[in-house]
């Protein structure tokens, strides 16, 4: 209602969701490539820069107030600080303690390949320092 | 959406008759302003709740890499990206309807608002399609999954969050669709102006993050 | 009497006996009313009365522990009366009091606005409240929750015990809690007075300011998560099951992330009404506003960052430990700089020993502790002795209570002549302040020995040892529940038949004591210019505040 700028034309929206298009194409093409390691930040990324564009310019942020983008952004941060923190207790946890003994799938076999070595205990007599295995600090 | 409230008896206007000016605000632009921030702050809740389900997701897609991998490829991509320009359009049409009533053209603005409509209906139409599929393919969540195709630990986690992310957006996609229909009938019957048009601005934000959360589900649960 | 006759005639202010109190009587016209004053009154009867309720059940729970063994009512009973104790408490009481009820109340009349900026949002967020307390209550009440406040899974998930209703209705609370911090985040933003700019605005603003940012970003997070339970209990999706790959700790997460900015809820308001009670009962100037001010935000984002010492010993990695503790110990730092504010500001102050002033005492020492045990408890290695003892309980007893409640209660004494335009009984008042002060430590300290000396927390049955000390605090208990009624019954007698006051009893600088005492429906008939800073005490400062706008 304040903002009396540049809207005879409605051709900015024609031209973001272009562009928009044009990025879910993209997300689309590279997504079926199986791009490995780099298909989630490629993707996040096209994500990210589609949500700014209907951000910016159709929800109109550019032109709005910056408590209104303080919130939104802050939203975001809080968002980034729940996953990274969360997700960083699964991948620094001892293997065991991870969900059903994840993760399944990658290098770790469900199932071993050879039988297990038989368990031999440390050399050394009951009371001494076993031989072999590292003094305690 | 925060048209005037009716005046307390005994109140007076402090200055003003513009009908749509509420008396404990200074100014209309102060008004559209509080509304504004007021909207933005409430999106940012809706993006805090989602972000749950985005940490659940990471979570098990870091803990599952190859079931989440396999299952994505089992969903129905077709539909997802379909669905994917189908929410881009509507909120391209919703903002031509805000555009139009700035510049007087009320009819447009209707019109642009019927076709939101229509597409989000549409997206609903293609979101049943493929629950249904889910359905008959036994790719569900929990204790119900029983899908032949992948056949890993994880998977089960993967269509639970599925069902959990798409329903939830889905029912935001609901919601936005009635107080759409809602601004249309009222733009319709003349509530909104050029001077005036807060309520389909508000609607049109709330229609763009039901949009903005999609751009984000589609990814992760389709393609990669 | 001469003071609050010429500020009325600056004011234009209709006589005193028409106020918003009298400004339609019938039953309706409270409960569809739009003025912030009237709601905020609403939620502070709901709130009291949520409060007496976990009383009770605190009593309950204390009564039982008077005997190691089984005495008085079952195990499951026991499990459920300290649920509801916790949920009542928390998402009725804590939550909702000092914002709800007081923030409604004074923050418009101290930006001088005529109401909040959705007025009708407001009155929907006291709904709202009420029919998820119900709710809650209800479910509580009828066979449900043995879980505690905290519904860890996976015992929540498979307990057979009714917890959707209970779910639902803290899901509802929720919807209230953001409602109103939106409200007031909007409010601070575009409706504060002519002249009252961001280093203008009264502490207390920028304490609910803080809370409402975090109610805005935290509690969508608590809704996700009772859904989640709710939904795995229904539905059975699984995702804290381990048996379809799911994560019990998840839920831990999802639950702390939104429950330990929710004690920063609690606090910040508390800790904005001891800075304006500290400044008006020392008459002198806050010792550092913008410490004040900006430590109420820091408190609010660092918050976020902490949620993690919950998980401790729950099988987090080491890593995240590590993290979490040090992030822990961050917001110590700034409730320091506060409480050191506030002996700033009452050293070679002209001290008033009223009511507020000894509710502010008993705050600040009971802060203090609860803090330092905090950032003891924020200790990993400590915390692996005292995680799950009743060492935490005390803890977070000596804030919840100690801190936050005696907040509350200095509100309610400081606004109760703004509210309802009677004193209470000054007397009577200090008896009750020092009732609660002492029951409160003798009902807490022995519980820091009880949880140093291994006695776990939510347990029904404790070995032989424990008993003198449970014995000991629920006598401490006993003591402050004679407190609370004291305190309830000279308050009802002073709404009734308390002897009217000045606009201005206790002589402050605030604000909203510019209005008359009870104030008019629409706060001000001309919208002040506000020429001086809040709390301001020098002598030399200038008195006069209005201009014609």
């Amino acid at each position: 209602m304040t903002e009396n700028g540049e809207h005879h034309s409605a051709l900015p929206y024609f031209i973001v969701w272009v562009a928009l298009v044009i990025l879910t194409v993209t997300t689309y093409r590279t997504g079926r490539m199986h791009l490995g390691t780099w298909a989630l930040p490629l993707a996040l990324t096209i994500a990210v820069t589609k949500s700014l564009l209907v951000i910016l310019f159709f929800m109109h942020l550019w032109e709005q107030k910056g408590a209104n983008r303080i919130v939104i952004g802050t939203s975001f941060v809080f968002v980034a600080l729940i996953i990274s923190l969360t997700v960083a207790d699964v991948a620094t946890r001892f293997p065991l303690a991870t969900p059903a003994g994840a993760p399944f799938g990658s290098d770790i076999p469900a199932q071993l390949e050879e039988p297990a070595p038989e368990y031999q205990p440390p050399a050394g007599k009951i009371g001494e320092p076993p031989r072999g295995v590292p003094e305690p600090k | 959406m925060s048209e005037a409230a009716a005046l307390p008896p005994g109140e007076h206007l402090v200055h003003g008759t513009d009908p749509h000016l509420a008396h404990h605000f200074s100014s209309l632009e102060r008004q559209v302003d509080a509304s504004r921030l007021g909207m933005w702050l409430f999106l940012s809740t809706e993006v805090l709740l989602f972000a749950g389900l985005f940490t659940g997701y990471a979570v098990y897609r870091y803990s599952f890499p190859v079931a989440f991998a396999a299952s994505a490829r089992t969903s129905e991509i077709w539909a997802g990206t379909l669905n994917t320009i189908v929410l881009i359009t509507s909120s391209l049409t919703v903002a031509l309807a805000i555009h139009f009533v700035r510049a007087g053209r009320q009819r447009a603005a209707v019109v642009c608002l019927a076709i939101t409509l229509f597409f989000a209906l549409a997206f609903l139409g293609i979101k049943a399609i493929e629950y249904t599929a889910h359905f008959h393919e036994h790719q569900l969540p929990g204790r119900y999954y029983r899908f032949e195709g992948v056949r890993l630990p994880g998977a089960e986690m993967y269509w639970a969050l599925y069902f959990l992310m798409t329903g939830l957006h889905g029912l935001h996609v609901v919601i936005g669709m009635t107080v759409l229909a809602v601004i249309a009938w009222r733009t319709a019957h003349g509530y909104y102006s050029a001077h005036y048009y807060v309520g389909i601005e508000l609607a049109g934000l709330y229609w763009h993050l039901v949009d903005l959360i999609w751009i984000f589900l589609y990814p992760l649960l389709y393609l990669i | 009497m001469r003071q609050s006759e010429e500020d009325r005639e600056k004011l234009g202010a209709p006589p005193a006996h028409e106020s918003y109190l009298t400004d339609g009587t019938t039953v309706m016209s409270w409960l569809n009313t739009r003025d912030h004053k009237r709601v905020g009154v609403m939620f502070l009867v709901a709130v009291v009365f949520f409060l007496f309720l976990g009383g009770v059940f605190a009593l309950a729970i204390r009564m039982k522990l008077l005997y190691p063994g089984p005495f008085l009512f079952d195990a499951l009973t026991y499990n459920r009366l300290f649920t509801l104790h916790g949920v009542t408490m928390i998402f009725l009481f804590m939550i909702p009091a000092i914002p709800s009820a007081f923030g409604n109340f004074v923050l418009p009349l101290m930006i001088g606005a005529r109401d909040v900026a959705f007025p009708r949002l407001n009155l929907a967020s006291f709904y709202v409240y009420l029919a998820g307390a119900v709710l809650a209550v209800w479910a509580m009440v009828h066979g449900g929750a043995d879980t505690g406040w905290t519904f860890y899974t996976p015992y929540s998930t498979t307990t057979p015990t009714m917890l959707f209703p209970l779910l639902l209705g803290v899901f509802i609370i929720g919807f209230s809690s953001i409602m109103t911090g939106i409200n007031f985040i909007v409010t601070v933003h575009t409706l504060r007075a002519p002249g009252i700019g961001w280093m203008r605005v009264p502490l207390f603003v920028w304490g609910i300011y803080a809370t409402s940012v975090i109610q805005v970003l935290a509690t969508p997070v608590l809704g996700l998560t009772v859904l989640l339970v709710a939904l795995e209990r229904v539905l059975g999706f699984g995702i804290f099951d381990p048996a379809r790959g799911g994560d019990p700790v998840l839920f831990q997460h999802f639950f702390w992330f939104y429950s330990h900015p929710a004690v920063y809820i609690m606090v910040l308001p508390a800790m904005g009404v001891i800075s304006e009670c500290v400044a008006t009962f020392s008459r002198k100037n806050p010792f550092g506003y913008k410490a004040i001010a900006f430590s109420s935000l820091g408190i609010a984002f660092v918050g976020f960052f902490t949620w993690g010492h919950h998980l401790f010993v729950a099988g987090q990695s080491v890593f995240d430990n590590g993290v979490f503790g040090v992030l822990s110990m961050f917001v110590g730092i700034f409730t320091a700089v506060k409480v050191f504010n506030w002996v700033g500001t009452m050293y070679r102050g002209a001290i008033s020993f009223k009511t507020p002033f000894a509710y502010i005492c008993g705050f600040l020492f009971l802060l203090v502790f609860g803090g330092m045990t905090g950032v003891a408890l924020a200790t990993v290695a400590l915390d692996v002795h005292w995680h799950d003892t009743y060492f935490v309980v005390a803890h977070f007893h000596f804030i919840m209570v100690g801190a936050v409640i005696m907040g509350f209660l200095a509100a309610l004494h400081y606004w109760f002549p703004k509210m309802f335009g009677r004193t209470y009984h000054e007397g009577w008042g200090l008896v009750a302040a020092s009732l609660i002060i002492l029951g409160f430590n003798a009902t807490f300290i022995p519980q820091f020995l009880l949880g140093n000396n291994g006695m776990p927390r939510r347990y029904y049955q404790y070995p032989e040892h424990f008993q003198a000390l449970n014995v000991a605090s629920t006598a401490g208990a006993t003591l402050l529940g004679f407190g609370f009624i004291i305190i309830f019954i000279y308050l009802v007698i002073a709404l009734r038949w308390g002897p009217r006051c000045e606009q201005n009893p206790w002589r402050s600088k605030g604000f909203e004591w510019l209005t008359p005492s009870p104030p008019p429906t629409h706060n001000f008939d001309k919208i002040p210019h506000i020429t001086q800073d809040p709390h301001d005490y020098r002598t030399h400062a200038p008195s006069g505040v209005y201009t014609d706008v």
